[in-house]
């Protein structure tokens, strides 16, 4: 019988062994539950200290539509950079799909977001994320990212 | 819409271009058939055909007609 992996509490120094995004691009604090080739569960305080919330909004501080896809891609990576074979690899974007910001997220909220992933074939990952700022959804997506280095394992020979 | 309206339309949403270059066109004539691109186009066949290539079809899909010959193995005709 199989017995499937569960990755639990991991910290930003631990997470950053599984993904290459780093400051000021790294949105994820902790990954509570990762199951690999199958779902990631994490979360993301945000504080005032944040670098962009001087820039959106000095009067208005808020969290950027692209910094929420970036935060819920990273957690979205979790369910395929754990798989064993795929850890530390670099990922691009392929889509970004129905994406829907429901909620202004500002400081003092935390996002805790929850990632599907739906097929992982050729390095080409498919999933679902939603972020959820105290218990409602604050915003979501549909994701097709690539790991290059599979990837260009399947590309045709005339290349 | 037919099959091949189907997978030219793949083709064209995926690399932004016209009907009428479709035709002919092989992997890296074009900028936007880079190698995302390459996933790019096997993801939107994927869904317009409700299929799963193998990897074999991935790497022989080198160009707009070899993708037809190869949708055959599939039983789509077009």
């Amino acid at each position: 019988m199989n017995q499937e992996i569960v990755l639990k509490n991991l910290d930003p120094i631990e997470i950053q062994k599984y993904q290459q995004n780093r400051y000021p691009c790294f949105f994820v604090d902790c990954i509570e539950e990762a199951v690999p080739g199958k779902s990631a569960k994490g979360f993301k305080n945000f504080t005032f200290n944040e670098w962009f919330f001087p820039a959106h909004f000095a009067d208005e501080p808020n969290v950027p539509g692209f910094i929420q896809i970036e935060m819920m891609t990273q957690v979205f990576l979790m369910t395929f950079l754990t798989i064993p074979e795929n850890k530390g690899k670099k990922t691009g974007f392929i889509s970004v799909d129905g994406a829907r910001f429901k909620k202004k997220i500002v400081p003092g909220n935390r996002v805790d977001i929850q990632a599907e992933l739906t097929s992982f074939r050729f390095g080409l990952a498919k999933g679902n994320v939603v972020g959820y700022v105290n218990g409602e959804v604050a915003c979501q997506l549909s994701l097709t990212v690539a790991i290059p280095d599979i990837m260009t394992q399947f590309m045709p020979k005339n290349s | 819409m037919t099959n091949l309206e189907k997978y030219i339309n793949a083709f064209t949403s995926t690399f932004e271009i016209d009907d009428a270059k479709t035709k002919g066109l092989k992997y890296q004539d074009i900028e936007a058939w880079d190698s995302v691109g390459h996933m790019g186009l096997i993801a939107a066949l994927e869904e317009a055909f409700g299929i799963m290539l193998d990897a074999d079809d991935i790497v022989d899909l080198s160009s707009f007609e070899k993708g037809q010959e190869i949708l055959r193995k599939y039983n789509i005709e077009m």
